[in-house]
């Protein structure tokens, strides 16, 4: 039961690694392809979010360059008109004087303007009146002749912001002046922008350090602008949220800089991992059921076969049965249970015919062992017929003689024809053994007793260990399966020797070892030496090693033999200690 | 035809005499009075006031023992008449009958219970009385709860005696935070309160038995800007500053330069920027109605010398830093600007932030532009208030100087030297003198502003 089980294991792996095989073939043919199409799917995607990113990009830069550029044609226009023919001719009043910029600044839809006279000094201002008659303060933009600075009124104080200007000379009550008009580009400007582009437009005065942004723009947030000289673009993180930005020089010192949230691409590229992540997790999962139905159908035909296949190594040939396939396992499982069949039928010839030879084996040993003493028996009486015949009662001495002579040769062979067909009678019907708790010791000491009177020149050496455990075993087929291989032992040694027997413990059970120091055996006699009626010995027949070989089988031990030729010869016979052999040797 | 051109001729006539001689008629009773104000005063409780809406409310609900007349002498409040004894070192006012809003009557203890509360206040009128009166600055100081300088002899009468016999040793009782409020917290005034002050406002009816009559105006209403009305919007009100300003021009708005910060340390920048203000111009465009202001105080309360011709500044010509300038929100935005104009014209980078006029008033460090009227209209008191915020001690001796002085051109004489003593510093440099920027508008008669600023409403009507 535990073979079938551990084979049934055996079997569970081999198909399951069959089966662990078709799945990983299975995922590796299914999932890399899809996995590879989700990467060029998202990078894909993310190439095309990228560009369409850059374009907006690109497209808020070109609003503030076209928005800058209208205000500041249209600042441009103003003041030229102002300056050629608006200013008064004549000194205006104080009053007259703090209002013309307003007047003008609304005439043209200015809402910044000033009038400065040659030494600086403001004469007249819409954006910051407090200035008037004091210098004027603002400030140009280096290397932007057209972007300034601007003081504007706001609440108790001033503000400074950024303007796109026109600067026109003009004549003041006859005075040369500068007009400067223009539009601020300031937050209201960007938050338009903005909100128009949906990204955040700032401007950022690199000089100054100062950006113009929209309120809440996390650029206007930022203390270290994301602008890197010579870098028009980027990603930045500010407050928290990662930005991808870019940027233009509006002059040498103002940037325009227009930023989009990253979130939106970065959702949508981290949406489309997810999904492929999940597409490929349901097609792995996909894969796999499908893998473990098909590999299923597959190797379970293939694990039947393979079932049936180590019971015929088994010797049963009774599995070989058809598979219900159609396909080419179907077509191996039909030749395997066609093979099957035929070896069947095979073995069953074979066993005829070696039950045929086994009893012309037996009919030409019967033959050969009942010839010899027949041939004896035979000469006896016609040598008594002869006898009887030429001499009669003429010689009654002499012919008493030859009688007597004959009829002794004739009742030895008798004899020895009896031994012979007891010695038959005994291994046709071994007896089983009949168990019980045995010491190895006293038997080995009892057979050796019976054999040392026949020693003659052997020297019988025992050495018995004095600790040995019982063992399970018929003491009468023990000692008769040990008498044989001491009788054979001294047999073995006609000139003389030395017989060792050793009882020991083994691992498995208890050991008896019985050398000689006779010729040995070559390799062939150590091979043949249990079969049944082969014997190298005149007038043996062949039986006594194959009794003993029965018995150790019967007691559920084992007989090794060591010899070789000219090293004499030592058989061992390890019996099973009692539990095991009691339950060998149950029925 | 003609006879009926002449009926309708003769009734339109007799119709606008009607109408133009109803103010001449004389006041009459009746009628709610809506004032706006730009902001509300925290609390009721009789304070010096720090800005605009506690300068209005200060003689609202409340009334002091005595008030001072523009020359800074006593004028009957609660007391109606005084005394002096042991050569003007003791005083003894007399109340009249009286009572609070509550209904309970007013008595020497309640004024007396005042005054000591009174000295124990921020008030810069306070400070001088204690330090006037006998045991005044222990009692001040919390070190004892005695104060042999006030008596009160019986339930009409309170004495006081002072260390040394002094010129004007009332006015400080004229201060508002000198108020007599009754043990729970009811006041005298003219007016008595049926709201409690809030962000939204306050609503005063005409209190019937208060110690001059009964005002002429049913109730007064303060209406404070709501989120749908900017501070210039009357929105309806009676007295608003979208009306002619009421005279006279008692405001200083005056740049406060502290020279614990270090853009103002060195005197000659503070008088560069003292120096570089054109007042005239600012006054002129920015500040129409208001004065030129050379002096600290107002020629109203302290007629000055003829003006002398100020040197040129010597020394740096220009500032250079960052500035901020706190403004008092009761400061006109324009003048603001220009202020902040002359600054940046000096090369100042200015910062303005607007506070509110109380925190302007009192706060130290950097630059303010606040609207400063004296808590009490005394040119003594009125000094004393402008040398504790320029911390200036050659000004106050000079003042103290001063008080003991009876004589009264001796005294003036005091009095301008430490004023003089106060502008040379350059820490307090006036620009220009503001009347209160709240008006009535036509139909509201009696209306009236002291020099201290205060709006004095009980003799207001309302044409009907």
């Amino acid at each position: 039961m535990d073979r079938a089980v551990s084979a049934g294991d055996e079997s569970g792996r081999r198909g399951h690694g069959l089966r662990a095989r078709l799945l990983v073939a299975f995922v590796l043919v299914a999932v890399p392809p899809l996995l590879l199409f989700a990467a060029f799917v998202v990078a894909l995607v993310s190439e095309r979010l990228e560009r369409s990113a850059r374009q907006r990009l690109g497209q808020g830069l070109e609003a503030v360059r076209t928005r800058v550029g209208a205000l500041r044609r249209q600042a441009d226009a103003a003041v030229t008109a102002i300056a050629a023919g608006e200013l008064p001719a004549h000194a205006p009043s104080e009053e007259e004087a703090s209002r013309a910029a307003t007047v003008l600044g609304d005439r043209h839809g200015l809402p910044l303007l000033e009038i400065v006279d040659a030494s600086g000094r403001v004469l007249s201002s819409r954006q910051w009146r407090a200035g008037t008659g004091l210098p004027e303060r603002d400030r140009q933009v280096p290397g932007s002749p057209e972007l300034r600075w601007e003081t504007v009124e706001e609440g108790y104080g001033a503000t400074e912001r950024l303007a796109v200007v026109a600067v026109r000379p003009g004549m003041w009550a006859g005075a040369p002046v500068l007009v400067r008009g223009g539009f601020p580009i300031d937050a209201a400007l960007v938050t338009e922008l903005s909100d128009l582009m949906g990204a955040e437009v700032a401007l950022r005065d690199t000089a100054r350090r100062r950006w113009v942004a929209r309120p809440g723009s996390p650029l206007a947030g930022s203390t270290e602008p994301p602008l890197d000289p010579g870098r028009g673009e980027g990603t930045v993180d500010l407050a928290g949220t990662e930005y991808r930005w870019a940027a233009a020089a509006l002059g040498p010192a103002v940037w325009e800089v227009v930023a989009v949230p990253h979130t939106l691409m970065a959702e949508v590229t981290g949406g489309l991992r997810r999904l492929t992540l999940a597409v490929a997790l349901a097609a792995l999962l996909a894969a796999l059921v499908t893998a473990l139905v098909l590999s299923g159908r597959i190797a379970g035909p293939v694990r039947a076969l393979a079932a049936q296949a180590r019971g015929v190594a088994a010797g049963d040939l009774d599995h070989g049965r058809a598979l219900d396939a159609p396909d080419e396992i179907g077509d191996l499982a039909r030749a395997f249970a066609s093979m099957t069949t035929e070896l069947r039928t095979s073995r069953e010839r074979l066993v005829q015919a070696e039950r045929v030879a086994a009893w012309r084996e037996m009919a030409r040993r019967l033959a050969h062992e009942l010839k010899n003493p027949i041939f004896p028996i035979q000469l006896s009486i016609e040598t008594l017929r002869r006898a009887l015949d030429q001499e009669g009662a003429q010689d009654a001495a002499r012919f008493q003689a030859l009688f007597r002579e004959s009829s002794d040769t004739i009742l030895d062979e008798l004899r020895s024809l009896r031994a012979i067909v007891e010695e038959f009678s005994q291994f046709a019907r071994m007896p089983p053994p009949r168990l019980a708790a045995v010491d190895l010791g006293e038997v080995v000491e009892r057979v050796l007793a019976l054999y040392r009177a026949r020693a003659g020149a052997v020297r019988i050496e025992a050495s018995l260990a004095p600790d040995l455990p019982p063992v399970s075993a018929d003491r009468d087929l023990i000692g008769r399966a040990l008498g044989n291989l001491v009788a054979n032992a001294l047999e073995a040694m006609p000139d003389g020797g030395t017989l060792s027997v050793r009882t020991r413990r083994a691992d498995d059970g208890v050991a008896i070892e019985v050398a000689d120091s006779g010729p040995g055996l070559t390799e062939e006699q150590r091979t043949r030496l249990f079969t049944p009626y082969y014997t190298t010995k005149k007038g043996g027949t062949g039986l006594g090693l194959a009794i003993v070989q029965g018995i150790v089988s019967d007691h559920g031990g084992r007989i090794q033999v060591e010899s070789a030729p000219g090293q004499g010869t030592k058989f061992v016979l390890v019996l099973p200690r009692t539990e095991t052999a009691i339950m060998a040797g149950e029925p | 035809m003609r006879h009926e051109g002449r009926v309708l001729a003769v009734l339109g006539v007799v119709l606008c005499a009607a109408s133009a001689a109803r103010p001449a008629l004389g006041p009459r009773y009746g009628g709610e009075l809506r004032i706006a104000v730009a902001e509300m005063p925290a609390t009721l409780d009789p304070a010096a006031p720090r800005g605009t809406a506690e300068r209005l409310l200060a003689f609202l609900v409340h009334e002091p023992v005595l008030g001072v007349d523009d020359d800074g002498r006593p004028r009957p409040g609660l007391a109606q008449s005084w005394s002096s004894a042991a050569d003007g070192r003791e005083w003894t006012l007399r109340l009249g009958p009286a009572t609070f809003h509550d209904g309970s009557p007013l008595d020497s203890a309640d004024a007396a219970r005042s005054l000591r509360r009174f000295l124990r206040t921020g008030s810069t009128a306070a400070a001088h009385l204690a330090r006037t009166l006998e045991g005044g600055d222990e009692f001040r100081g919390g070190g004892t709860g005695a104060l042999p300088g006030l008596a009160t002899p019986d339930e009409t009468r309170i004495v006081l005696r002072f260390r040394a016999p002094m010129a004007l040793p009332l006015a400080a009782l004229a201060s508002p935070a000198a108020a007599v409020v009754s043990s729970r917290g009811a006041g005298a005034g003219p007016f008595a309160p049926t709201t409690p002050v809030s962000a939204r406002g306050l609503s005063a009816v005409a209190f019937g038995r208060h110690v001059r009559g009964r005002p002429f105006v049913d109730v007064v209403r303060l209406v404070a800007p709501g989120p749908d009305r900017g501070p210039g919007d009357p929105g309806g009100a009676d007295v608003s500053a979208s009306s002619p300003p009421l005279p006279p021009a008692a405001g200083t708005l005056m740049l406060v330069l502290d020279p614990g910060v270090p853009a103002f340390a060195d005197g000659r920048t503070r008088a560069l920027v003292a120096a570089s203000v054109d007042r005239a111009q600012l006054v002129r465009r920015f500040l129409p109605g208001g004065e030129p202001a050379d002096v600290l105080v107002s020629s109203l309360l302290l007629p000055p010398w003829p003006a002398a011709a100020s040197p040129a500044p010597a020394g740096p010509a220009s500032l250079s830093g960052r500035i901020t300038l706190r403004v008092g929100s009761d400061v006109p935005a324009s003048a603001s600007q220009r202020v902040v104009a002359h600054l940046a014209a000096l090369g100042a980078e200015v910062q303005a932030t607007a506070v509110p006029a109380a925190v302007a008033a009192t706060e130290s460090g950097q630059a303010r532009l606040v609207l400063w009227y004296p808590e009490v209209p005394e040119p003594g008191l009125a000094l004393e208030e402008l040398a504790a915020i320029a911390d200036s001690r050659e000004a106050r001796e000079a003042l103290a100087a001063a008080d003991l002085e009876r004589n009264a051109d001796r005294r003036r004489a005091g009095l301008l030297r430490a004023e003089e003593a106060l502008r040379a510093s350059d820490i307090l440099v006036p620009l220009a003198r503001l009347p209160l920027r709240l008006g009535p508008r036509p139909g509201v008669h009696g209306l009236r502003a002291t020099a201290a600023g205060i709006l004095v409403v009980e003799d207001a009507w309302i044409e009907p």
